[in-house]
């Protein structure tokens, strides 16, 4: 699709993207448009920028055909490696969940749970699971965003680093007791994806997080 | 306050006094070089630390000025690392502090490369990024505690640059020689980029750059690329931490630190998110026994000493085991 006539308004500067707010009637519309990295070699730079842009685009809408709350795909300008997608309205994850009572948290990872368990049960991995990519809407709804690192895939191996990097942004990022939020999104989960799916990704990720160096031999 | 701080976790065993975490009074190390093609044997290192301890020591405790320095604490890298090594730079510490009568402090090897840094480029609050032999991570300091956001499942960045010097029959330093024929390099050759959620992956890369090497590529075009390709993967991920977490610093140490091009790298990734950039000067980025000294002052100030009989070395000891209650500093 064509941007060029959108008006736009700069909200948010993600590691790869520019976010932008604008309206293509009859939708409130978030413009993600990756930027050109300085720091990578040019060829290196624009084949990850393309394909990124048009896998996002596809799986996010498998997502979406999959159950999952996820934002729709409105349309795609290649050109300037842009994805106009609809707006969900909330917080991010990022920045709520502290403030979160116990109850209330426990309620989000449980919802959160179900829906990975949906995405992955799809055949679909995020790739870069943390709580910046999940906005939290008023009535305490997580939707999933920014499938920039999504792949298909049903091998454990990826579900399991999908479960260890959301583990990972919990505790360096916010002052919680992790294992209560993954007992409650480990619940979820099984909801969704099933005990098969369940046990082979949880399996994976703790397998993952011990190839980390210096692990004691136990 | 005078701590001597011992290093002895690989190639090299040195040691330094300082004074509290502020000032290198003095700073000896001696690095094992394994012979042409060949990596460290752990057991020829040890051998190579312990004939070199007693002078080694001797110069540390030197006084500028011509006297002998009195150390108030002895600190002692006590992992991670090569067994064998560890327990040489162990025994000279624990030696000495029973003689001295003097308090004897553990150190972890990582910790250390982060504490050295942070007071020579008084740093608060970082996303660190530790780059060396043992280690590729990626970390903040949450609760009483450095927390990994991201690390390599495998191999490190120095293992990388390392073996494929040795391979491609480079000379030592081998990460030195790469970066010098990346220089003379261009062509963007298309090798494994596996970045997987905020962890990194380099055996495949490493293992594909030889292969290249053996189809005849121009070695100058695989020193660069395989730069190109290993530092993208930890940028992209430096980036992604950086978000993630907010930090408004971003610090780069260990041995690895000492490529420009990779600080280059670093840099922009952190003036992107405005946040401030200290990379470890060239002098200290490697092993050293300054870092232990420094390392071991903040400890030592926190009470984290340990009887003669409980100075153990831990070869397998991660950098979230620690307790760091210095941190984030003043």
């Amino acid at each position: 699709m064509d941007t060029a006539r959108l008006t736009l308004e700069t909200f948010y500067r993600g590691a790869e993207a520019d976010l932008f707010r604008s309206n293509v009637d009859p939708w409130k519309a978030v413009l993600k448009r990756r930027v050109r990295k300085g720091y990578r070699h040019e060829s290196l730079d624009d084949s990850i920028r393309r394909e990124r842009t048009l896998s996002e685009a596809t799986l996010l809408h498998e997502a979406k055909a999959a159950g999952a709350r996820v934002p729709s795909v409105i349309g795609i300008e290649v050109e300037t490696n842009t994805i106009v997608m609809t707006q969900i309205d909330g917080v991010v994850a990022r920045d709520c969940l502290d403030a979160m009572s116990p109850n209330d948290s426990m309620e989000l990872f449980r919802s959160l749970g179900a829906q990975i368990g949906l995405i992955h049960t799809a055949g679909i991995v995020h790739g870069d699971l943390t709580t910046s990519n999940v906005i939290v809407t008023a009535s305490g709804t997580p939707f999933i965003v920014d499938f920039g690192m999504a792949r298909r895939s049903n091998n454990p191996e990826d579900r399991g680093v999908d479960l260890h990097l959301l583990q990972r942004s919990i505790s360096t990022s916010h002052r919680r007791d992790v294992p209560p939020l993954l007992k409650a999104l480990a619940r979820g989960y099984r909801e969704t994806a099933g005990e098969k799916v369940f046990q082979s990704s949880w399996a994976k990720a703790r397998e993952i997080a011990r190839r980390g160096r210096y692990f004691a031999i136990r | 306050m005078l701590c001597l701080g011992i290093e002895s976790t690989a190639h090299t065993f040195g040691a330094s006094v300082v004074e509290d975490d502020e000032r290198i009074i003095t700073n000896v190390n001696s690095t094992y070089r394994p012979p042409a093609g060949m990596g460290i044997h752990p057991r020829k290192a040890s051998e190579h630390h312990a004939g070199i301890a007693d002078s080694i020591m001797e110069k540390a405790i030197l006084s500028p000025d011509g006297g002998q320095l009195d150390p108030d604490v002895i600190a002692y890298s006590a992992g991670p690392g090569l067994g064998p090594c560890l327990r040489i730079g162990a025994t000279v510490a624990r030696a000495i502090s029973s003689f001295l009568k003097k308090p004897l402090v553990p150190v972890h090897h990582g910790v250390a490369h982060l504490d050295i840094a942070m007071s020579l480029g008084q740093v608060h609050d970082p996303l660190a990024v530790l780059v060396s032999g043992g280690h590729t991570s990626i970390l903040v300091h949450m609760g009483k505690r450095w927390r990994v956001y991201g690390e390599t499942q495998d191999i490190t960045l120095g293992n990388i640059l390392d073996m494929f010097a040795r391979e491609a029959k480079l000379p030592a330093p081998g990460g030195l020689s790469i970066e010098n024929l990346a220089k003379k390099g261009s062509r963007l050759l298309r090798l494994p980029y596996t970045v997987k959620g905020n962890d990194v992956a380099y055996s495949g890369l490493l293992t594909a750059a030889i292969s290249q090497l053996n189809h005849r590529a121009a070695v100058e075009d695989v020193c660069f690329s395989l730069q190109e390709i290993a530092f993208s993967m930890l940028s992209e991920a430096v980036e992604r931490s950086l978000v993630q977490t907010r930090r408004k610093e971003v610090l780069l140490a260990g041995g690895v630190a000492a490529n420009t091009h990779l600080k280059e790298m670093i840099r922009s990734v952190a003036e992107d998110h405005g946040a401030s950039f200290y990379s470890i000067p060239l002098q200290y980025s490697g092993d050293c026994g300054a870092q232990i000294a420094f390392s071991g002052s903040l400890a030592f100030a926190h009470d984290m000493k340990v009887s003669n009989e409980n100075s153990h070395v831990i070869p397998r000891w991660r950098m979230d085991e620690v307790d760091v209650p210095w941190i984030p500093r003043d």
